[in-house]
């Protein structure tokens, strides 16, 4: 394994100020599901690794805060799922959750790595995106909120300063009702890295969001306002020329070994098609599996 | 006849289930595996490798790394005896270490041994390895390409008249004229197989530690004896100076058959004069054993009412760089490759072609697996062009039992039919079934043993408790277990008082080896005779006892049977061992003996034989294979531990649904592994399973082994990927050739159905009328598939 | 080697004092510090769950946790299931339901299970095949895992 020098500050100044002395020499370990594989196999060398988890501003917990939820920095994906608060105002991202690895990489891996990773495949990223999740960094220059649609750069990169951490996800509370839903394709059912992630949410006025992943450099977040993609009356042609160009950034790289770009793109309709169908039921208050 | 075979035996143990003999220890965490074991003053061994499949070494540069606090050795060709010794089962073709050029990912070219892993792992890092990469062959076209560079030098060939192609061999098989026969319809066609790996959870594992004027090496091998053998061979020693330690491989499936990096360990140990210890990672398993890919060629000939007339057979198998036992795999994986039919002519070509990639070597099936593929797909679509049902189409063609399917080889030793009717009754096969979903079925026959040589020892303690000593390996398919049962239930034992001893060749007797599925036939019969001997050793002792003729004694079930009365085995072993104790020493030997001039050096001891039949449900939007049912039914004479065998033929299923639906080698174009580890090579899960999963067993008691018994557990894998395919094609339509069935390679098909549907504005695929099964065709309503999107 | 640090945690219930490398995994503490070799290394990428301990509760792969990471937790191993020598029922019915078979992966198998057990005490087939997904087993014991946690959940003697 490459070696590091392990860091464990207790407040979160201090870690601001090893981040501040070391930038992009030093990296962040959360869950470390990520990090120690980059570890173990040398594509991340940092010289210094800054253990979060025992920063007392930073414990695994999700906060109320007014019309926001805030997901702490610590918080691992069966946190998420236990949450009941995730679970009903934010079914796509628990969906999300669930699909992430095994029950013991559920129990480490958490939502700001799987962020901050900015692998293209991020399963959280998607329901992020439609919630409109805000990112908090903290850097001894202040704390900056980033929204998530301005986080993501390419593959591995994100618009974070290399003095800059994560301490929080932050989300807007539905004040209206949405139907949403996070759809996936792997190539087994068992766990597995997605070829193509998508999720998307409805609101009661027709307005679709849809979030996908795994095919470009980024996830990408579309909105379609005309109401006419959840428009029930609509033609299927008036549906798929929506589609159309709501997926025309999609551009899966054809040196993937999980799958065509060719049937990326056909997975990512699909998928398309029938997120919007299953949001729609459940916008209506129905149960409808993903 | 199972009952009359089982009313000879006692306690009711052997047919019955008991817990697994060394099971406590494996869910206590107490087991001892290679890994888990260190030696006192061992050295820590990694292995050098460059990330290039094939280069020219131009020079290596230890002197940074032999700077490395704790590094005790960097151990190039240069220090080994010159010219570097090679070693193989097969072909004494592969050098220690890689001598001049490596011939593929993952070959090592040099090796550190160091106080510390880290310390090793940091000097591996400082090894600077000066190497210009070559074009490397990872395809079967390319190696076959008369301008392709060859992969073995020419001059290490001598005499052999393939010496300057990439074909290693050529195996040439048949009887009956071809030409003679009146075939109503040919069908001819190729399919693919991918190349696959163990992925054993246990990663193999090495230690090598000087002995006085010997060596003791401790390995994960599944056949300690051969690799006695081996090492003895380069290193000079006597045979009894080559200790060979071998616990309980986790996981072997043919991946450890072979000597890996054994001679290397060997040779650095004798060198630093210190035990050193090598246990390689996931990723450098895979570089170690792999599966034969496989293109095959199937013509068959068949008259209108389903006869077959001929199979002419062209198999070609991608081996690696280095042979390995992967010849033999091609020889006897291709010989039946017209599976158990009777066929009136046959014509078998197979070729073992080297390439630039991991050597390939023996696997669950030894390269039958390839061959079933294709015939089995091959038997589906002759069904469907005429109309009939497969299944009919089978039963009308499969050996009887007794009969001679191939000239000069063993005769159908089961009532084969039996199993498929067994399978096709338990799918349901001929009922009514919900749209868009579809049933396949396939068969599976591979060879036992061809030749083998067991001996085991039973020593029947003071106090009647009793030590079985067998060479066999057990990987989990239970042989522990089964040899205990026997011998507790021939000297009358509680199972628990029974312990077998193995993985040791300084003290326990000689085994050929641990594979083919022969352990239960083989060595379980020498078991048996050992058992049977110290029973002989107990009706002399009785007669001098009671003084009576040693004809009126009969032991059995831990009986001692005199004309008067009956006495627990105990009893007179007490009696008959005095005051001294001591014990009785029964030996038991089983031999399959070679045949001169057979194709293969001997017949077929038994045949593994399965039928597995399943129910589909194909998304047509997404390529998705939804496996709603399962049936597997083998052919096993009987079942000593049935528990076992119906978790050996689940995992053999479940092992045959990975190459069938999502496991293969993706290579980059410089022939490097670009899926190398667990993130990349899918295997399934506990939620890749079929919905509903049933194993059944058909036990005619008509095995050669210890009361019926025949070998079980590679037969389940063979027609997993003919059977799903098979139901794939009934569900949808299209026929898909190659594998693995991905969801993209499914979507593909579907695609392009719709794209010649729409082209052509026909009904689907012209069929003959009669058949219902093949009858449905085109598109099939959608439905939507449950689980994930 | 570079500077070690020092922990203190409590394996199987008992406490430990250790200097660790930075480098250190949980899952090499356990194995070569403390020659608790039930553990098992396998993928090495948290893939396989032959490395399956709890840690504070929660089931992890010891593979994917530092050492250092670890100071004053709670961890228990495979050898921790059965500290007296009598076997937990789960561990009965993995041998009963031959659910055992190389062996390799099962104390990872046995970890997640009684964990799942633990968190849901009658699962469906459903979930103890997604509890368990992330425990790998070449032998394929899959169907018979389930069967063993079944039973266990339904406490068959």
């Amino acid at each position: 394994m490459h070696r590091f020098v392990y860091e464990r500050p207790e407040a979160l100044a201090d870690a601001v100020e090893l981040f501040a002395r070391h930038g992009a020499a030093a990296r962040p370990l959360a869950g470390g599901t990520d990090l120690i594989i980059g570890l173990r196999d040398g594509s991340a060398r940092p010289a210094v690794v800054v253990d979060l988890k025992r920063i007392a501003e930073l414990p695994p917990t999700i906060e109320e805060q007014g019309s926001w939820l805030r997901i702490s920095a610590t918080v691992v994906m069966s946190d998420l799922l236990a949450d009941a608060r995730i679970r009903h105002e934010f079914p796509a991202l628990a969906e999300a959750a669930a699909a992430v690895g095994s029950v013991q990489i559920r129990n480490r891996a958490t939502v700001a790595g799987n962020i901050c990773n900015a692998s293209p495949a991020a399963d959280t990223a998607p329901p992020l995106l439609v919630y409109g999740a805000v990112v908090v960094a903290v850097s001894d220059a202040g704390t900056r909120r980033i929204p998530l649609t301005d986080f993501f750069v390419r593959s591995g990169v994100t618009t974070l300063r290399s003095d800059e951490f994560v301490t929080a996800i932050e989300l807007p509370r539905p004040s209206a009702p949405l139907g949403a839903v996070h759809l996936r394709r792997t190539r087994r059912r068992g766990h597995d890295l997605a070829s193509v992630t998508l999720s998307c949410a409805i609101d009661r006025d027709g307005v679709t969001r849809l979030a996908y992943g795994s095919v470009g450099p980024r996830p990408i977040l579309v909105v379609d306002e005309s109401g006419r993609l959840a428009d029930r009356g609509a033609s299927d042609t008036v549906k798929e020329a929506i589609l159309d160009r709501l997926f025309s950034a999609a551009s899966p790289s054809p040196r993937s070994m999980r799958a065509s770009p060719e049937y990326r793109l056909a997975m990512l309709r699909v998928l398309g098609r029938r997120a919007v169908r299953v949001a729609l039921v459940r916008l209506d208050g129905g149960v409808q599996d993903g | 006849m199972r009952a009359e075979a089982l009313s000879q035996v006692g306690l009711g143990r052997v047919g019955h289930s008991p817990q697994r003999v060394g099971g406590r220890t494996r869910v206590t965490g107490e087991q001892r595996y290679v890994g888990d074991i260190h030696l006192a003053d061992e050295l820590q061994v990694k292995l050098v490798t460059i990330p290039a499949a094939r280069a020219r070494i131009v020079a290596i540069d230890a002197a940074a790394a032999q700077a490395v606090p704790g590094v005790r050795l960097v151990f190039t060709p240069a220090d080994l005896p010159q010219p570097v010794p090679r070693f193989g089962p097969q072909f004494a073709d592969r050098p220690v270490l890689a001598v001049g050029e490596t011939k593929y990912h993952g070959e090592p070219v040099a090796a550190v041994a160091a106080e510390t892993v880290e310390a090793a792992e940091e000097a591996v890092r400082l090894v600077q390895v000066h190497y210009e990469e070559l074009p490397a062959l990872v395809t079967i076209g390319a190696a076959l390409d008369p301008a392709a560079p060859l992969v073995q030098d020419p001059s290490s060939r001598p005499g052999d008249p393939l010496a300057h192609t990439n074909v290693l061999r050529e195996h040439r098989y048949g009887w009956g004229d071809l030409d003679a026969q009146a075939a109503e319809l040919v069908v001819d066609h190729r399919y693919r197989f991918p190349m696959v790996t163990h992925f054993a959870i246990e990663p193999h594992a090495f230690l090598a530690a000087p002995d006085g004027s010997g060596i003791v090496v401790w390995s994960t091998i599944q056949h300690p004896y051969w690799l006695q053998r081996m090492l003895a061979k380069l290193l000079g020693l006597p045979l009894a100076k080559v200790r060979v330690i071998a616990p309980d491989p986790g996981g072997g499936f043919g991946g450890k058959q072979h000597t890996k990096y054994e001679p290397l360990l060997a040779f650095m140990a004798l060198r630093v004069g210190r035990p050193v210890r090598l246990v390689l990672s996931l990723e450098e398993s895979f570089q170690a054993a792999r599966r034969a890919a496989a293109e095959v060629q199937v013509r068959t000939g068949v008259c209108r009412d389903g006869t077959l007339v001929f199979q002419e057979i062209a198999a070609d198998y991608l081996i690696g760089a280095y042979a390995d036992i992967a010849d033999r795999v091609v020889g006897k994986g291709s010989y039946i490759a017209c599976g158990p039919y009777r066929l009136p002519a046959v014509r078998i070509v197979a070729r073992a072609i080297l390439s630039h990639t991991v050597p390939s070597t023996a696997f669950r099936g030894f390269g039958t697996p390839q061959v079933i593929w294709a015939v089995e797909s091959n038997i589906d679509e002759v069904a469907r062009r005429l109309g009939l049902d497969p299944l009919e189409l089978r039963l009308k063609n499969v050996a009887r039992k007794g009969e001679v399917f191939i000239p000069g080889d063993t005769p159908a030793d089961g009532d084969w039919a039996e199993s498929l009717r067994k399978a096709a009754e338990a799918i349901g096969w001929g009922t009514p079934r919900a749209p868009g979903r579809g049933r396949g079925i396939a068969l599976g026959i591979k060879l036992g043993p061809t030749t083998g040589l067991s001996y085991a020892t039973v020593r029947l303690l003071a106090d009647g408790s009793v030590i079985v000593s067998a060479g066999t390996s057990d990987m989990g398919q239970g042989a522990r277990t089964v040899f205990a049962q026997i011998a507790a239930d021939e000297l009358g034992a509680p199972l628990d008082w029974v312990t077998v001893v193995m993985g040791d060749t300084a003290v326990v007797p000689y085994d050929q080896q641990t594979s083919a599925s022969r352990s239960t036939v083989l060595m379980g019969s020498a078991v048996l005779r050992a058992c049977r001997d110290v029973q002989a050793q107990l009706r002399a002792m009785a007669a001098r006892l009671y003084e009576i003729d040693e004809a009126a004694v009969e032991v059995t079930r831990g009986i001692v049977r005199l004309p008067q009365r009956e006495l627990p085995i105990s009893v007179v072993l007490s009696e008959g061992l005095g005051p001294l104790g001591g014990e009785l020493i029964g030996t038991g030997e089983a031999r399959k003996e070679p045949v001169p001039g057979h194709p293969l050096g001997g017949t077929a001891a038994f045949y593994d034989f399965n039928c597995t039949a399943a129910e589909v449900e194909v998304d047509e939007d997404t390529g998705d294979v939804t496996i709603l049912r399962y049936v597997s039914v083998s052919d096993v004479g009987t079942a000593i531990n049935p528990l076992q065998v119906h978790a050996q033929d689940a995992g053999a299923a479940i092992m045959g649904l990975g190459h069938t639906l999502m496991e293969q080698y993706i290579f980059d174009e410089a022939g490097r592994i670009r899926n190398l580890g667990a993130i990349d090579y899918r295997i399934p899960t506990s939620m890749d399973l079929p919905r509903a999963f049933e194993t059944l067993l058909v036990e005619n008691g008509d095995g050669p082994g210890p009361y019926g018994a025949k070998g079980i557990s590679e037969g389940a894998l063979l027609p997993v990927a003919p059977a799903i395919a098979a139901a794939i094609r009934d569900g949808t339509g299209v026929a898909i050739r190659e594998l693995p069935l991905t969801p993209e390679r499914v979507w593909r098909a579907l695609r392009e159905r719709d794209a010649a549907e729409t082209a052509s504005d026909v009904q689907g695929v012209p069929l003959a009328e009669g058949f219902p099964m093949a009858a449905r065709h085109g598109k099939p309503s959608r439905r939507r598939q449950h689980g994930q999107g | 080697m570079g500077e070690t640090i020092q922990i203190v945690v409590t394996v199987n219930g008992r406490r430990r004092a250790l200097d660790v490398e930075p480098t250190a995994t949980l899952l090499d503490l356990l194995r070569d510090d403390l020659g608790l070799t039930g553990s098992k290394a396998c993928c090495l990428v948290g893939e396989c769950g032959a490395c399956t301990v709890r840690l504070n509760g929660r089931i992890v792969d010891s593979c994917l946790v530092l050492a250092a990471e670890v100071d004053g937790g709670e961890v228990m191993t495979i050898e921790g299931l059965a500290p007296d020598g009598r076997l937990t029922a789960l561990q009965e019915r993995f041998l009963d339901h031959g659910a055992v078979q190389c062996g390799y992966c099962t104390p990872g198998q046995l970890m997640a299970a009684t964990d799942l057990l633990a968190r849901i005490p009658h699962p469906t087939v459903a979930e103890v095949e997604e509890g368990l997904a992330g425990n790998l087993c070449r032998c394929g014991c899959y169907v018979q895992i389930t069967e063993a946690v079944l039973a266990a959940a339904e406490g068959e003697r």
